[in-house]
């Protein structure tokens, strides 16, 4: 069986104000159906770019991307993302927000609200919906966000950086409700492709990380990571855990030493 | 004054409504306006001749004197500022819109805006009574290309600056060109397009009047023009504090509009 996210030498070249930047040389990756995927790697190695032409939202100088052996050109709400910064439409209530995606693919008025009712439960937001956003903190916009992405149903979650903008103790615990979610019927299904630099957040989420070199940023090795689901915060502080960051942490310093 | 008000208004939430009315801010601010009558009432029908600057008393009472004639020229001159601001700032957004929706549509009416935009619009006057004699007609486009130019530059400029992280998210979630513009652009740029309005107000009075002043028959301006023929100091002021205080009035209800139109936006005090 083919994987259902392919990336075939993916190239891509910015145009600089100097000089052509050459961002991703040779990408290769194959995301499982299902999978829980983190990609690692240095600031700039082009990681954010990758995710982007997975969404369709980037176009590639070079190499083709496959989604359910479909290939991709433009974006499409069954591939949703979330991004680093945030992206809640401010002039909009956290409904509004969180049943975009359901109006543009035209589903049945009722179902949409059963739809978005349903998300703000679950990403705890029950009371905040008609609020908008200036009346949330950092952490509830990421959870509107989340269930936004999370309304139309996607095959693939793409996730740039999502919670690198939160504070420590808010992050932990959007990671473990995303590990929570990720155990339910429906989304063992979902195919998730999460950007992080932060090795223990990969570890802790995925069930493979890519780990990627600097810039011209290509895969550099991809790494299983054995902890069955649903994982608890506690295993962060297991020896196992703590020997995979390290093992990952070398592997990110010795190729930025390659580099000079 | 009017920064004391607009805190007021935004201040509802913190300040339970109770001491509303006479903040001693507020208190302050009428002071003002008492001491300014004062000085006023002073300094005039004594020390400055009435040729110079009217007492309070004559500018009231020249109001009873023209009562009719005076309902009259406010309302053609209303008409001008609200039906060419109107007409002007429609267009401007509707144009500037256009030209971020479609490159080609930019390559056309950048140059002719560009060349139209340095141009203070009253340096046309003079070519518009040529054109258009002294009527409504004139007056109404030279008042619409005024708000033209300011909302469809403003326009534009906001367009630019909408945060490309908004588009992004919309086209991931299957929103289409148009929908866009109509569910993200749109809202987003109504802050700016605010701000711009109240511009174009205070514009589209000052050009309104200057065309009174310059060939009329009816008007504020044209009546300011006339009292300044014969002396008639108390009639010009009576003109100007009329102008002045409609031009407020309107800048409050944009303000009051847009308020409700952006109630969503994050506020600083």
């Amino acid at each position: 069986m083919s994987a259902y996210i392919q990336i075939q030498n993916v190239q891509k070249s910015f145009e600089g104000t100097a000089r052509q930047i050459e961002a991703l040389r040779d990408v290769n990756l194959e995301v499982q159906a299902g999978e829980f995927m983190c990609l690692v790697g240095p600031s700039g190695c082009g990681k954010s770019t990758l995710v982007f032409i997975v969404a369709g939202l980037v176009s590639p100088s070079g190499g083709a991307i496959q989604v359910g052996g479909v290939p991709v050109h433009e974006p499409d709400p069954d591939r949703t993302v979330v991004f680093q910064g945030d992206a809640v439409f401010p002039w909009m209530t956290v409904a509004q927000n969180i049943g975009y995606g359901l109006q543009q693919t035209k589903t049945a008025k009722r179902e949409q609200e059963e739809i978005v009712s349903h998300l703000i439960d679950l990403v705890g937001l029950s009371g905040f919906r008609d609020a908008y956003p200036k009346e949330l903190s950092g952490g509830m916009k990421k959870r509107v966000d989340l269930a936004r992405a999370y309304a139309t149903n996607p095959t693939v979650l793409l996730m740039d950086e999502p919670f690198g903008a939160l504070d420590a103790i808010t992050k932990e615990k959007m990671q473990e409700d995303l590990m929570r979610l990720s155990v339910t019927e429906t989304d063992k299904r979902r195919t998730v492709l999460f950007v992080t630099h932060d090795l223990e957040e990969a570890i802790f989420l995925a069930d493979r990380v890519a780990v990627m070199t600097s810039r011209p940023g290509t895969i550099q090795v991809v790494l299983d990571i054995p902890f069955a689901r649903p994982r608890d915060a506690s295993i962060k502080l297991s020896n196992e855990f703590q020997e995979l960051r390290g093992h990952i942490r070398e592997l990110l310093v010795d190729d930025e030493e390659s580099e000079t | 004054m009017t920064e004391t008000r607009g805190k007021d208004e935004q201040g509802r939430k913190q300040k339970s409504g109770a001491k509303r009315i006479l903040t001693p801010e507020a208190t302050v601010s009428i002071l003002t306006v008492l001491l300014v009558i004062v000085v006023w009432y002073y300094f005039t029908d004594s020390l400055i001749p009435k040729l110079f600057f009217p007492s309070p008393m004559d500018t009231v009472l020249v109001v009873g004197r023209m009562e009719g004639v005076l309902v009259e020229y406010f309302i053609a001159t209303m008409y001008r500022v609200v039906v060419g601001m109107l007409a002007g700032a429609i267009l401007g957004v509707l144009c500037g819109i256009a030209m971020s929706w479609n490159k080609w549509i930019n390559s056309i009416l950048d140059p002719l805006i560009e060349a139209l935009r340095p141009i203070p619009a009253v340096a046309l006057i003079p070519f518009f009574i040529l054109w258009f004699g002294i009527g409504d007609m004139g007056k109404l486009i030279l008042t619409a290309l005024g708000g033209f130019t300011v909302m469809v530059v403003t326009t534009l400029e906001a367009i630019k600056h909408v945060s490309p992280i908004y588009v992004m998210a919309a086209r991931t979630l299957g929103a289409n060109r148009l929908t866009i513009y109509r569910t993200v652009i749109l809202p987003a740029i109504t802050p700016p397009l605010i701000a711009g309005m109240r511009v174009t107000v205070a514009l589209s009075f000052a050009l309104v009047i200057a065309s009174e002043f310059m060939g009329a028959q009816s008007g504020l301006g044209y009546m300011i023009m006339l009292a300044r023929r014969t002396l008639q100091t108390d009639a010009i002021l009576v003109g100007v504090i009329i102008i002045g205080i409609t031009s407020w009035i309107v800048d409050r209800m944009v303000r009051i509009i847009g308020n409700y139109l952006t109630r969503w936006a994050p506020r600083s005090e």
